[in-house]
């Protein structure tokens, strides 16, 4: 499996300029990064990685399945806080002051539910899902050049008002891996602005191709890392882990 | 299997690196951002402002300066989201029928004062402004208004007023029936005469109304009116117009406004420009334009129609109207009678009202954006638009270093590059008022000097005594009137601490603060009379502000390695230059090739590099050249060489050299920082958080090689430490990776409690303090590993670092810490314990690995020579965070041993209950034991439990290791205090075990022991 994987990302710069459809971009990316099959293969993935916010490292466990149950748990002095945890109805986490469960408001949870379904590529499965994605053109990230592409998803509501939602995903194209991906802030303090994540280091595990270093912060602005040090793909989890504990 | 995965990795980058030019521009400055440090607390100029129609939350605002910015909270705070285009705003137009994605912009202001800036065209945004399209009139210069058909918007409408100083054919009203794609001009007048305003009936949208206006602008008179202007109406579309002047004044007229009431179309209002005083002003029809009826007069309504004309009606009401004017002024009688809008900065540009609510209205001012709750009467301003339009800054020496300047309609003032908690609006000092210029620090004295416009007021002001004392020079017996530039050339002396300069005609100078003047020149200027008759000036609307004063000099300099020379420009295009300290003078301006007459000299810039060496930025904007004119001699102006490439796609207005690489230059355009390395040979824009800017000074800190940028409409905005640049040669840019020589990193000392600002202010960015790791990389980094570590000098990995991956210049910084220490397991946090250590001033390594390869570059760490902390003391602190870190980490590895045997004991009872049953003392021992040491119940906030060892550990810990001064005797003695707690507690489980030493044979012989503990080496670096 390996062997193919890495022979077209070596080759693959040759290509680049017939490349010009979004599909054909996508499809690329996914004949690099290990075949569309194996990628359709995933029921779940589950990420250690740390987070790093100047001198204070943040560990923590992402898990991600197929049916859109998720969890990132971050460990500290021997206590573990859930985030952004979803047990297939309510999205909910760890509250800092109480270390209790929290449910999130629900928009939140309405805006979470209507991207269950990209994992583990929203790529994948946009047209399934209703979104449409088209090449906007030719940009430069960090020195990179990229295709620019434009996923529009379905509208999500901000405080009550339906609102678009647009992604841009920057591929690189030589490699044909996202190095960047960009959305504008719909709510909270930085509301407006646009928020960043690039992404580097990529490796391979089990015949997939992933990066191993993602940055975030908005753009112009400063941002935190995140260095990741496994991904497991298919993990065994247990599923208690997931549920709303009711009346905690 | 691995070796062949790196194997080919490795070549993949090779394949790519055949492929990929070298780094230039964005690419190359990498890591090297703009920050923006505003202000925001006066603002600056807004031209148009426009409302989503269906969602009251969007609101857009068009500014003089600084581009175009959205509000999504009904206008409590507002984003930048125009950044990358021209930065001076016409009109700004909401698809009506698209409205959460369609845009216009129509770029170039039309309030044509004197220091206005040019637009490149129309712009249109399909999603809401997160990208641009140019959609053509990229010699347009200034657009004026756009309508979209409600009912079409295929069908846009596009009022070209065009160039200000020049003829031009493109003026005209436009019309697109595709959406944009071809434009046909359906009314054309003359090249002096263009589209200054325009609306389309919402209900019946072939009906247009445009106005006309004949105007023209020179640096020394500006013209307003003539035959030409005129008010126009389409009933067909745009097919055919017929004039609608019926009622109006006979004769010249100058500026119309129009606007129509919504809720009533055939209701229209106009403000008139015409020859006599008294039949100047509001005019109303009520039958579509066919018949008009003047209503008021009043100052409001006339005043100085080329800055102020606007009329909005309420969408509700047709008898609400608004004038933008001087104070802004509102009538709720149909515009019978009007009152002043609430107080506010004056010099209102436009109005718009909130969707639902009239009582919520939006006013654009020269000093900003304000809001009203309560139909106009009182505003308050949105304090996050940092658009102020400086044009001039300076810098002075102290640490933080400040930066002073003027800016339009908003005096001067002086602010902090880095203060606590940011830069924010409390950190800025008025020194001046009026319109504000140059403004600069005494070299050695607290005092400072600024300026007001056409220097009626130069000011010598003492901060600390806040007393101000005019010092300008006055005509004596004998001299004729002073011409001085409305941005007249105050400068000081690089050489002689107490010198001024400023430039009338002359150049005066004084050696003793401004208490006396000496002329060291004649008229440098052309001195042309016919350029001097600012009296005349105005057209219909005589406007003798002083702002076109002409025949003046624009800039002095004098040669920081010579005093004698001295270097002066005029505005109206001699370059003159002294050797003996003004005895004599020479006009060198005809040695300068390709330069066309009486073009103005903008700036010059005399170099540190030798003492005939200058550079000369000249402006011809002001009479339709908009060509970059940049030179450099070497011989005192004998012969000149032209730094322009076609790299430089606008005209230029400063230059400033580096001190150190005399082939570093940074040029400041009308769009955006240029910046060469080749001396010239080749120009790359900066644009790493760097807007498209009109740049009017640019200054080099020569302590912290900051780049300082005035920029007219972003506020000043600098770029930390350009020092990398003056190392990047061809060589350099062909390695893998290349390390720039580090500065030794000084530890800052501040660990005060931030600033004040609230969620809505604008705080401006500080300069890290962090030690700066910079690096130049070939290629951006994607495929594999790359890790960058801080070694001691021993080579011990003290931390990790997140590696930059860009190609072109990556800076990493580092907090001089490494990881808080490992702190045992409890029920809650033990805050303290988040506290990072700082290491000691000393040798440091950074490696970075990267494929295969390693690079290495050493980093000395030092502390502040200025801190008054005796270096025993900052040991002394040291060793104590470090036997505290090393106390909290024990801890946590005797709570780990405790939780272990605790653990056994449970393994041991689930297995032989009756086996453990003998033990059960030792757990309730052990339990009781880690009561001691860690919290085991409560919460992170009110619900905390009494804090034990570890929590009371932490916070000593913390407290000390922030401090920068050794600890203090309560501290120490509760050190001890602690480290007796902690070693009777060791003691107390030392006893335990002893006494239930068969606990471990139990263990063995149940088959679950013996106890196996990591190592603490291990221990400590699992997260």
């Amino acid at each position: 499996m390996k062997k193919p994987v890495l022979f077209i990302l070596l080759t693959a710069g040759l290509f680049s300029l017939q490349a010009q459809t979004p599909d054909e971009i996508i499809s690329r990316y996914f004949e690099n990064t290990g075949g569309i099959e194996k990628w359709k293969s995933l029921t779940g993935m589950k990420i250690v990685a740390k987070a790093n916010q100047q001198g204070l490292e943040i560990p923590l466990e992402i898990v991600q399945l197929k049916d859109g149950r998720q969890y990132t748990k971050i460990s500290f002095q021997g206590k573990e806080i859930m985030q952004g945890v979803y047990d297939g109805q309510t999205l909910w986490s760890t509250n800092f002051m109480n270390m209790k469960a929290e449910r999130s408001d629900a928009e939140s949870t309405e805006n979470f539910k209507q991207q269950i379904g990209e994992f583990p590529d929203l790529f994948l499965n946009y047209k399934t899902l209703g979104y449409t994605v088209e090449l906007v053109g030719k940009e430069t990230v960090e020195g990179s050049e990229t295709f620019k592409l434009k996923v529009t998803k379905k509208p999500i509501k901000v405080d009550g008002i339906p609102t678009d939602n647009i992604v841009y995903y920057y591929f690189d194209i030589h490699d044909y891996v996202p190095l960047l991906i960009e959305t504008e802030i719909k709510s909270g303090p930085g509301k407006g602005q646009i928020s960043q994540i690039k992404y580097s280091d990529y490796q391979e595990v089990g015949g997939l191709i992933f990066p191993f270093s993602m940055s975030q912060g908005i753009k112009g602005g400063p941002a935190g890392s995140l260095t990741i040090t496994a991904y497991e793909l298919n993990p065994k989890v247990d599923e208690v882990v997931f549920k709303y504990p009711e009346g905690n | 299997m691995k070796k062949f995965i790196i194997l080919f990795f490795a070549s993949s980058v090779l394949f790519a690196h055949a492929q990929d030019p070298v780094a230039r521009g964005k690419e190359l400055f990498g890591d090297l951002k703009a920050r923006h440090i505003g202000p925001a607390v006066m603002s600056g100029r807004i031209t148009d402002l426009e409302v989503h129609p269906a969602n009251a939350r969007i609101i857009y605002a068009g500014t003089a300066g600084g581009g175009v910015w959205k509000s999504t909270n009904g206008g409590a705070t507002f984003n930048s989201i125009f950044d990358e285009y021209c930065q001076s705003i016409g009109a700004v137009e909401v698809d009506p029928t698209n409205p959460d994605n369609v845009v216009w912009v129509g770029t170039g202001e039309v309030w044509t004062r004197n220091s206005v800036s040019v637009g490149d065209g129309l712009y249109r945004t399909t999603d809401g402004g997160n990208t641009w399209q140019h959609m053509g009139f990229a010699n347009s210069e200034r657009i004026a208004g756009i309508q979209v058909n409600p009912k079409n918007p295929n069908e846009v409408y596009v009022a070209v007023l065009g160039p200000l100083w020049s003829d031009s054919e493109e003026r005209g009203l436009y019309k697109t029936t595709d959406g944009g794609k071809t434009w046909n001009k359906i009314l054309y007048i003359n090249a002096t005469t263009g589209c200054s305003d325009l609306a389309i009936d919402p209900k019946n949208p072939n009906i247009v109304y445009a106005s006309f206006w004949e105007v023209r602008r020179t640096p020394w008179s500006f013209k307003s009116g003539g035959h030409n202007s005129a008010l126009y109406k389409s009933a067909d579309g745009g097919k055919t117009f017929k004039k609608i002047h019926n009622g109006f004044p006979a004769g010249q007229l100058g500026r119309l406004a129009i606007a129509l009431a919504p809720s009533n179309p055939n209701i229209l209002y106009t403000v008139v420009e015409a020859e006599d005083d008294k039949r100047k002003g509001l005019y109303r029809s009520d039958d579509g334009g066919e018949n008009w009826r003047q209503l008021n007069n009043d100052f409001e309504l006339l005043v100085r129609p080329f800055y102020f004309s606007r009329i909005v009606v309420d969408p509700r009401n047709p008898e609400v109207v608004v004038k933008a004017g001087l104070s802004g002024s509102i009538s709720r009688d149909g515009g019978k009678t009007f009152k002043n809008l609430g107080p506010m900065h004056s010099d209102i540009h436009d109005i718009e009202f909130d969707i639902q609510n009239s009582d919520i209205l939006y006013v654009a001012t020269d000093g900003g954006i304000y809001r009203s709750w309560d139909g106009g009467t009182t505003m308050e301003i949105v304090e996050n638009l940092p658009v102020s339009q400086f044009y001039h800054v300076s810098v002075d020496d102290e640490e933080p270093y400040n930066v002073y300047g003027g800016l339009q309609d908003n005096g001067s003032w002086y602010g902090p590059s880095s203060s606590p908690g940011g830069v924010e609006a409390k950190d800025w000092v008025r020194i001046g008022v009026g319109d504000g210029y140059r403004a600069y620090r005494h070299p050695t004295k607290k005092i400072i000097y600024s300026e007001m416009q056409g220097a009626e007021n130069v000011w010598r002001f003492d901060p600390i005594r806040d007393q101000a004392k005019a010092i300008q020079p006055l005509p004596a017996k004998g001299d004729p009137k002073l011409r001085f530039n409305w941005n007249a050339s105050l400068t000081i002396s690089p050489n002689n601490p107490d010198r001024v300069y400023i430039g009338s005609q002359f150049v005066h100078r004084s050696d003793d603060m401004g208490e006396t003047w000496v002329k060291i020149s004649p008229d440098l200027t052309t001195n042309d009379p016919t350029k001097q008759q600012q009296e005349k000036s105005g057209g219909l609307s005589r406007d003798n502000s002083g702002a076109e004063n002409h025949c003046t000099i624009f800039t002095i300099a004098e040669s920081p390695l010579d005093e004698n020379v001295v270097w002066a420009g005029t505005d109206d295009g001699n370059l003159q230059v002294t050797r003996d300290g003004g005895k004599t003078w020479t006009n060198v301006v005809g040695n300068v090739p390709g330069l066309p007459k009486n073009t103005m000299v903008h700036h010059i810039e005399a170099s540190v590099h030798g003492k005939g060496t200058a550079y000369a930025v000249f402006t011809g904007y002001q009479t339709g050249d908009k060509k970059p004119y940049v030179y450099k001699t070497t011989d005192y102006g004998a012969t000149w060489k032209s730094l322009v490439t076609p790299d430089i796609t606008s005209f230029c207005r400063n230059i400033q050299e580096d001190y150190v690489n005399e082939n570093l230059l940074f040029l400041g355009t009308e769009f955006g920082l240029y910046i060469t390395l080749d001396g010239g040979q080749s120009w790359m824009k900066f644009t790493n958080n760097m807007p498209n800017a009109n740049i009017h000074f640019i200054e080099l800190h020569k302590r912290t090689n900051d780049l300082v940028l005035a920029t007219h409409g972003r506020g000043i905005i600098i770029i930390d430490d350009i020092s990398p640049l003056r190392e990047l040669t061809q060589e350099v840019m062909n390695k893998d990776l290349h390390f720039f020589k580090l500065k030794p990193a000084v530890i800052n000392e501040a660990n005060g409690f931030g600033g004040n600002s609230t969620e809505t202010q604008f705080v401006g960015q500080n300069a890290s303090t962090a030690a700066r790791i910079v690096y130049y990389l070939k290629r951006r980094h994607t495929l594999g590993k790359m890790t960058l570590e801080i070694q001691d000098q021993n080579g011990n990995v003290i931390t990790e670092l997140p590696p930059g991956k860009s190609k072109g210049i990556n800076v990493v910084e580092w907090n001089y810490t490494i990881k808080p220490p490992k702190m045992a397991a409890a029920k809650t946090f033990a805050f303290g314990g988040f506290t990072p250590l700082r290491v000691p001033a000393g040798n440091y390594k950074v490696v970075i690995r990267k494929g295969n390869e390693t690079y290495t570059s050493d980093l000395v760490v030092e502390y502040d020579k200025k801190s008054p902390i005796p270096l025993a003391d900052r040991k002394m602190q040291e060793e104590t965070a470090r036997k505290l870190y090393d106390r909290c980490q024990e801890l946590a590895y005797f709570v780990y041993e405790i939780d272990e045997n605790l653990k056994a004991a449970e393994a041991l009872k689930a297995k032989n209950a009756s086996a453990a049953k003998s033990f059960a003392p030792y757990v309730a021992g052990l339990t009781q034991l880690k009561k001691t040491l860690v919290v085991t119940e409560g919460d992170n906030y009110v619900g905390a439990a009494e804090p034990q060892l570890r929590e009371r550990l932490a916070e000593l810990y913390s407290r000390v290791a922030q401090s920068f001064y050794k600890p203090n005797q309560a501290e120490l003695d509760n050190m001890e205090a602690l480290e007796q707690r902690f070693a009777t507690a060791k003691a107390d489980f030392e006893k335990l075990r002893a006494k239930y030493k068969k606990f471990e044979d139990a263990l063995i012989k149940n088959g679950l022991g013996p106890i196996s503990l990591k190592p603490f080496a291990e221990f400590v670096k699992e997260p």
